[in-house]
């Protein structure tokens, strides 16, 4: 009797307390969607302007300006010996007026070296190295090809880690704009174009650009080029190929139509080398350092009353290779949440501080609000249906109805998505891969959108126990060269 | 409303707009595909005729006559690509495809489409008729630099600099500035704009140095140094002295690397002081090695040892510029441990694998 008593006590408290919690929950869910949606729709209005502009916008004439500034692609790299010659010929044959290629040795421990000495025929020089940034790696040497012409350098090092290679890399670089891109990124050959047109138009104001990054997970590679783009057979990476495009193409793209982007991809970032010297470079003991870095370009800009911008360039310009096993996405999806929360909450004095105009008041608050703990709140809705169906107090019929809402309105978010790609990019040609994507957008929320979750949950529990920072291997496959 | 009788209504309302979303895709997709196969179709007949006058190929006026007897349906399905042609070809080709054009009354049309009420019409006129290198036209671009609509003004800027109408230089100056937070005319088609208009917009351009817009300045500085309008030179050591920005100040030394003399090369030297902003200092070094005077090598020298490497390595290659005298120069210096002597010998090694020194020189 005693029990039962209590059990009947709980029941009707939870079921008051689901009550109360229902519509909020709901409405949560809603403002979340609603807001990208509104996102994808700012972005979608920026898209279309550029179909519009096509016919007039002169991108022969961006090619022959004398305004476009240098470039130097720095590429960190640890043991890719796999993929290094083939990537470095593609980036030294991109269309660009002036850009270098900088290589950086992590230490490799495989024939990464010998493979580029052999295919550049580089020499060593008594080139010294530059410490604009603070580094913790002892450099080993520097070799460039013999000809002297072709701009390639290699800066061998000890092994330090990714963040203080692309810091060596900085240092070592002697154009004006940076370029930071990961060694088996495949970048289209108009990308420099494409990325630094925005320092072009506005030399004084912008400091950094960044530009999208696609699933090249199936696509066709020739010599280090995407010759036709397909889509994979798995469904991880279909699903991951509709997440890219809603979040980081869309998302990304609102966000900088609305003035107030504060996260540009490190996979192909664009900096101005000078900004990123005076800021201090990327900090080697942060995991999200891409966030990380924006967020201090931000406040030291704005601290400093300076006028700027950080534009974001949603033509697809770079493709990576995406997660095919859970396994690599949980260290992945890991690591990006360790990275915002510890960003989010290095910048919190940002918050709701009117100084920092729509970052400090739109963008940060967004990000605390729907992306950093729509987790937490995701895994705690789920439970308490759980428990409800459990104790009785919620019917089948309201459960399944209630989850068709929330989840109905995250696949209505993707499909549109989806259709401003469509009727812009349109990047997927084939209807059978039309096909999948719409299976993959429902999909993603049957089981995918409640592990990322959990995982990203994870990382942010990770980073309060103190527990040490961990990169992880991202196991590639490899591309049909 | 209890959330029980919201749920269905919103689920009713999410379901349809996910199939309106899905018919928008489909649609897209079948729209894109029937005009794309429809282009094809229709133009597959004229293509070689389109390609012999954009290859130059057409000496008897066979393919142009043919094109110009092209039913207008087919016409407009045409264009685009005849106009595509247009900024990638030069000579007799660009001018066969200028009076294909003009024969098919698209001069007129653009011309007509500069008054349009829609932005993209009359930036369509306005590339349009840049694209001809008609200098008659540039009197109808010019009031487009203060269209309301951005593009418009970037494609009438860019015209005018194709046409090389220097009437349009203040203009475009004006187009620059930023008005209600608002940037003006994107700098590189200004720069570009401008530089084709060649000299004779010089006092435009010295005027333009005193503006107080920084992007105006910062414009006007580089056309001057990539246009070599030595008369700015006294007007950019001023604006090297003043300037409020570093990035202004930099595009100043740039330009007087290539337009100054040996007050200018005086006025570069003092600002490779320490006391200066690395990024000013660095490009003082550079465009004293543009300058080429020998007085500035012993500046030059003195900062192989600077405590800014980088500042060092361009100070070595600045010193490679001189020719002989300034490798023998860093010879002297390139012995020994010392930084001065790293920098010297990092720079004479990458001369000498490009073979822009020889090991005698190197050596002397």
């Amino acid at each position: 009797m005693f029990w039962s008593d209590i059990l009947e006590f709980f029941r009707q408290g939870f079921s008051s307390g689901l009550e109360i919690v229902a519509i909020p929950v709901l409405i949560y869910f809603v403002i979340t969607n609603t807001s990208l949606m509104l996102l994808i729709g700012v972005a979608a209005w920026g898209f279309g302007g550029q179909q519009r502009r096509k016919d007039f916008a002169g991108r022969e004439e961006t090619m022959t300006s004398q305004l476009l500034q240098g470039v130097s692609i720095v590429v960190p790299s640890y043991n890719e010996e796999a993929v290094i010659v083939t990537s470095v010929q593609a980036m030294l044959s991109l269309e660009y007026p002036r850009h270098e290629v900088i290589v950086v040795d992590d230490g490799s421990t495989d024939g990464m070296f010998d493979k580029l000495l052999a295919a550049f025929d580089l020499v060593r020089v008594e080139r010294e190295i530059p410490s604009d940034l603070p580094t913790r790696g002892a450099i080993i040497d520097v070799h460039i090809p013999r000809n002297g012409r072709t701009r390639l350098v290699v800066v061998r090092k000890e092994n330090t880690g990714k963040t203080d290679s692309v810091s060596v890399g900085i240092n070592a670089a002697v154009e004006p704009l940076v370029v930071c891109v990961d060694a088996d990124s495949i970048l289209d050959p108009s990308a420099l174009i494409v990325v630094t047109k925005p320092f072009a138009d506005d030399p004084i104001r912008v400091v950094a650009t960044g530009g999208v990054i696609r699933a090249a997970n199936g696509c066709k590679v020739v010599a280090g080029r995407i010759v036709e783009v397909n889509l994979d057979k798995h469904w991880i990476v279909r699903i991951q190929a509709v997440e890219y495009l809603r979040a980081f193409l869309f998302g990304r793209a609102g966000w900088s139509g609305f003035g107030a982007l504060i996260l540009i991809s490190g996979a192909f970032a664009v900096f101005r080398r000078d900004i990123l010297v005076e800021v201090g470079g990327l900090d080697p003991d942060s995991i999200g350092e891409d966030f990380e870095i924006v967020m201090r370009i931000h406040r030291f800009m704005i601290d400093n009353h300076r006028d700027y911008r950080v534009q974001f360039v949603a033509e697809p310009v770079s493709w990576t290779e995406v997660p095919v096993s859970a396994k690599v996405l949980r260290v992945q999806r890991k690591r990006w949440h360790r990275g915002m929360w510890e960003t989010l909450w290095k910048y919190r004095g940002m918050l709701f501080n009117p100084r920092y105009g729509r970052i400090g008041l739109v963008a940060l608050p967004y990000f605390w609000l729907f992306e950093m703990i729509a987790p937490l709140l995701e895994l705690i809705g789920l439970v308490t249906i759980a428990l409800g169906l459990l104790l009785g107090v919620t019917s089948a019929n309201y459960v399944l109805m209630f989850m068709a809402v929330a989840y109905g309105y995250a696949i209505l978010v993707t499909l549109f998505a989806l259709a401003m790609e469509e009727l812009t990019f349109h990047k997927y040609t084939r209807w059978s891969e039309l096909g999948a994507l719409l299976v993959a957008s429902v999909l993603e929320n049957i089981g995918y959108r409640q592990a990322t979750a959990w995982w990203r949950l994870e990382g942010w529990w990770a980073s309060l126990r103190g527990k040490e920072q961990v990169w992880g291997t991202m196991t590639r496959q490899g591309f049909n060269d | 409303m209890s959330a029980g009788r919201l749920l269905p209504i919103t689920l009713a309302v999410v379901g349809i707009l996910c199939l309106l979303a899905i018919a928008a895709i489909v649609i897209a997709k079948i729209h894109r595909r029937r005009a794309g196969d429809k282009s094809r179709y229709l133009l597959s007949a004229y293509r070689n005729e389109l390609l012999a006058i954009a290859s130059d190929e057409d000496e008897e006026g066979e393919a142009k006559e043919v094109l110009n007897a092209v039913p207008m349906p087919i016409w407009e399905r045409l264009r685009p690509s005849v106009i595509a042609f247009l900024p990638k070809v030069r000579g007799t080709a660009a001018e066969d495809l200028s009076e294909l054009l003009r024969s098919r009354g698209e001069i007129k049309r653009a011309t007509k489409m500069l008054t349009s009420r829609s932005g993209v019409g009359r930036a369509r006129g306005a590339y349009l008729l840049g694209l001809v290198r008609n200098r008659d036209l540039a009197a109808l671009l010019i009031p487009l630099l203060a269209d309301r609509n951005a593009d418009v003004r970037l494609v009438a800027a860019r015209s005018l600099g194709v046409i090389g109408a220097t009437p349009a230089a203040d203009g475009i100056l004006r187009a620059l500035r930023t008005t209600r937070g608002r940037m003006g005319l994107p700098a590189w088609v200004a720069v570009d704009s401008l530089l084709g208009m060649g000299v004779e917009i010089a006092p435009a351009i010295e005027l333009g140095l005193t503006s107080d817009d920084a992007a105006v300045r910062n414009v006007c500085a580089q056309v001057a140094g990539h246009g070599t309008i030595f008369s700015a030179a006294p007007q950019l050591s001023i604006l090297l002295a003043t300037a409020t920005e570093a990035e202004v100040r930099v595009s100043a030394a740039m330009a007087l690397g290539r337009v100054g003399g040996a007050n200018e090369a005086v006025a570069l030297a003092r600002y490779t002081n320490s006391s200066e902003v690395a990024e000013l200092r660095r490009t003082c070094a550079i465009a004293l090695g543009d300058l080429g005077r020998q007085e500035s090598m012993d500046t030059l020298v003195a900062l192989l040892g600077d405590d800014d490497r980088r500042l060092a390595q361009l100070a070595a290659d600045s010193l490679i510029q001189f020719g002989e005298v300034g490798s023998a120069k860093l010879a002297t210096v390139a012995v020994g441990s010392s930084p001065s002597a790293r920098a010297a010998r990092g720079a004479i090694d990458l001369a000498k694998l490009r073979g822009q020194i020889t090991a005698d020189t190197s050596n002397s």
